[in-house]
């Protein structure tokens, strides 16, 4: 039950030390050279050189491989077959198969799209895993980001394991009282309500006592926050940042001059 | 109807055993109070009698039907079962057809649910609210309405998970009344509660949980005069218990009659 | 010397045609622990948001009279200065962790960060007050793994660590276990013991006999017993209005109209009851 939503790994590491935002900015980074480089090989070197690399520094190795198997690459698989196979695009017909006839190209488009997919979910799932969601957001909210948006997104976090728990809890009470949701597809949709329904009030009622409950702390205090826990942004933060930014812009520009 | 349980064991899936090997018999027409700390596995046991949980091991038995053979929407027409908060149970848009929709479901004709209904409602002392929508009355008459919607299945069993928890005393009369009521009926009651003063006073029989296992089980004024057994599954005496101990009364005392009697036999006595 | 002054207090909520609380004139003097009895409806929890604010400015709604707390009145402040000066804490746990934070030494630390504490405040004020509530060893765990009396006891720290100067609970125990409750009562023994200023509405008459310097009985909004616990909780009244009582009061009054209980005062702890059964 406990943090059930939040990947993050707590282990010492360089990465685990870099200000989140550094964090951020590198797995965006990674993200938009690999959607903007015009060359088809650049997700490929991003993961031997960058991806890789930044799991073994936070010593998530084992947790990316783990994510790698069975979510990364099942979900890339999927996309490849269903690109290659159903967005044929002009060009050497590898094969026919009723109204299937994937070309060279599109195989080979198919197969640059998912790479980039591959990269994409592994920069975030590394900065996800070193990255507490904590730390982001305190970070966030120190650079200007309302408390309130921060507030939603590390609640939303916490609360949602919560409301699975509470929507079995309904389902059980339902089901006592005699409500079919294991038989037909009918019977099935007609239970969506009596299920639903406690969720939605029940929340209601929740939410109130809640905006009480942060409130009688001081939420919406006028005064200038501070924070329980001191986020370290060092030069070499700011290098980094500074460094990736110039990395993304020089991409978009040989993007723009060599199409 | 009767319910007998034969050395059920059961595990969560995360491996945490929740009961430990209970063999238990409750009659017809009993009236059963389950009490013990919280985590002793009270809310475990009485959600596999109507199946939302089966046994690890071992097997229940409701009136002759293996739990295990049916779905819980079939043996909801033989055990009844009022969850603890009544915001995880009612959605209708009025207290009428929130009461009608568990009759409903179990397919009585279309009559006797009125009946069931009109009767579930005046025992709950809801008559005059019946048009009212659930969520514009008080959490008190909420819990009322929870109640009334299991009554009105007119089930043999009827399972009660905490019903007096946040109530105040008018409340917990009423919510005896009911209980009072359906026990002339010769329904089978179970009542899992923390409220000890209102288990001694409307239950006959109370069974002590602790860590997974039957502590005590017996006739209530036994089963509640034991203080240090009851005191490892952080259970209290009844007031009217504690009181006559400290007087040094005869017996086990549990109601302000048998106080009353006792303490007059002892006055006389000393006389 | 009163820290809290209520004047002809009453109020409505919005787009409800009767008033909750009508005519409430009630003083608290510092240091003082008020229990406050009342059948659900009775108003309890009106009373319980007006003192610490809440009633009228998170509920808005109509108010007249006057409402004085901490130094404060009502009308010409902000929520804002009154949660600084008076804290809340209320009947479901769960509802009142702020789901903001992983750790129950960051829950506690919550509020401290909304209201601008330096961090170098924040660590020994939040270690104190755990200690006053006997959470230190809870420091690292998540706050939605704990049990119901563990979340109140954190829920409560939360708002000590606030430091106000009067503490408003409402049914802090009613949705607890009997451990549960009895660790958020030594919590709130404690705390009284210490001179804080503490209203606690409460439907467990024992406990607040025991250990309240003072009761007061809402019914329909209105306060209609004031005195102390003994004469309070033993009242006639009580019965008449659909109170709950002690089992104790209960039997006395039987056994006083059988000619079996001779004091003139009912009891309402076991210890009263022993000693008056006695003579």
């Amino acid at each position: 039950m406990q943090e059930r939503l939040s990947f993050y790994k707590k282990r010492e590491s360089a990465v685990h030390r870099l200000n989140p935002l550094s964090k951020l900015t590198l797995a965006l980074g990674i993200v938009f050279v690999s959607f903007l480089s015009p060359y088809y090989w650049t997700p490929h070197l991003l993961i031997l050189f960058a991806v890789i690399p930044l799991s073994l520094l936070g010593k998530v190795l084992r947790e990316y491989i783990n994510a790698m198997l069975r979510l990364i690459l099942p979900t890339a698989g999927f996309l490849f077959i269903m690109q290659a196979l159903f967005q044929p695009l002009e060009g050497v017909e590898l094969f026919r198969f009723g109204f299937l006839h994937p070309t060279q190209e599109s195989v080979l488009f198919a197969f640059a799209n998912a790479t980039r997919i591959v990269v994409m979910v592994s920069s975030f799932t590394i900065f996800l895993l070193t990255t507490h969601p904590n730390e982001l957001m305190t970070d966030l909210t120190r650079r200007g980001l309302p408390g309130q948006f921060a507030y939603v997104i590390i609640s939303t976090l916490q609360i949602i394991p919560q409301m699975q728990a509470k929507a079995q809890t309904i389902i059980a009470a339902q089901r006592s009282r005699g409500l079919d949701t294991e038989s037909t597809f009918f019977k099935r949709a007609g239970s969506l309500i009596p299920l639903v329904g406690p969720l939605v009030f029940g929340s209601l009622v929740e939410v109130e006592e809640r905006a009480i409950a942060i409130e009688a702390r001081g939420f919406t205090s006028t005064r200038v926050k501070t924070s329980l826990n001191s986020i370290p942004d060092t030069n070499k933060d700011k290098l980094i940042r500074w460094s990736l930014i110039v990395i993304i812009i020089v991409t978009l520009a040989s993007r723009i001059w060599l199409s | 109807m009767k319910i007998e349980i034969r050395d059920l064991e059961f595990s969560y899936p995360a491996g945490i055993q929740a009961l430990r090997g209970i063999t238990l018999t409750i009659g017809s027409g009993e009236q059963v109070a389950i009490v013990g700390q919280n985590g002793a596995g009270k809310t475990t046991l009485v959600r596999h009698f109507n199946g939302l949980l089966q046994p690890t091991s071992g097997e229940i038995q409701i009136g002759g039907w293996d739990t295990r053979k049916y779905s819980v929407a079939k043996l909801a027409s033989r055990i009844g079962y009022v969850f603890q908060n009544p915001d995880e149970q009612l959605f209708s848009r009025d207290v009428k057809t929130e009461v009608a929709f568990g009759p409903k479901n179990l397919g009585y004709p279309n009559e006797q649910v009125e009946i069931l209904v009109h009767e579930a409602l005046e025992m709950t002392e809801l008559s005059d609210k019946t048009e009212m929508n659930p969520y514009d009355l008080s959490p008190t008459w909420r819990k009322m309405v929870a109640i009334a919607s299991i009554i009105s299945m007119d089930t043999p069993i009827v399972i009660f998970d905490e019903p007096t928890t946040g109530q105040d005393a008018a409340n917990i009369a009423r919510i005896a009344n009911v209980i009072k009521v359906l026990r002339e009926r010769g329904k089978t009651l179970i009542t899992i509660t923390h409220d000890i003063d209102f288990c001694a006073e409307n239950f006959e029989r109370v069974i002590a949980m602790s860590q997974g296992k039957i502590l005590l089980d017996g006739k209530a004024n036994e089963v509640l005069g034991q203080e240090d057994r009851l005191a490892t599954t952080y259970v209290d005496p009844p007031q009217l218990t504690r009181l006559a101990t400290r007087l040094e009364l005869n017996d086990t005392i549990i109601r302000e009659d048998m106080f009353l009697t006792e303490l007059h036999k002892k006055l006389t006595r000393t006389l | 010397m009163a820290i809290v002054n209520l004047q002809n207090v009453t109020y409505r909520y919005p787009l409800t045609d009767e008033s909750v609380l009508k005519n409430i004139n009630l003083q608290v003097d510092e240091g003082e622990f008020l229990a406050v009895i009342g059948p659900n409806g009775s108003g309890k929890s009106t009373l319980c948001y007006t003192l610490a604010g809440f009633v009228p400015h998170f509920f808005k709604g109509e108010i007249s009279g006057s409402v004085e707390v901490a130094g404060l009145e009502s009308s010409a402040s902000t929520l804002d200065e009154w949660v600084m000066n008076v804290g809340l804490a209320f009947q479901n746990p769960f509802n009142q962790i702020s789901g903001a934070k992983f750790t129950v030494f960051e829950e506690i630390a919550f509020g401290l960060e909304n209201i601008g504490v330096p961090r170098e405040e924040m660590k020994p004020r939040v270690e104190d007050a755990m200690k006053l509530t006997g959470i230190t060893d809870l420091a690292d765990r998540s706050p939605y793994s704990l049990s119901g009396g563990q979340q109140q006891r954190v829920a409560l720290t939360s708002i000590l660590v606030m430091q106000p100067k009067v503490l408003v609970l409402d049914e802090p125990t009613s949705q607890l276990d009997p451990i549960g409750t009895r660790e958020v009562f030594g919590v709130i023994r404690t705390l009284a013991e210490k001179g804080m200023t503490v209203i606690l509405a409460e439907h467990k008459v024992e406990w607040i006999a025991n250990f309240a310097d003072r009761v007061i009985a809402l019914h329909e909004g209105q306060i209609i017993l004031d005195g102390l616990p003994g004469e309070v909780l033993t009242s006639d009244i009580l019965l008449e209005k659909g109170f709950g009582i002690s089992r104790y009061t209960s039997v006395a009054r039987k056994a006083r109209a059988i000619g079996l209980w001779k004091n003139s005062n009912l009891p309402v702890t076991l210890d009263e009851a022993v000693d008056g059964f006695k003579r």
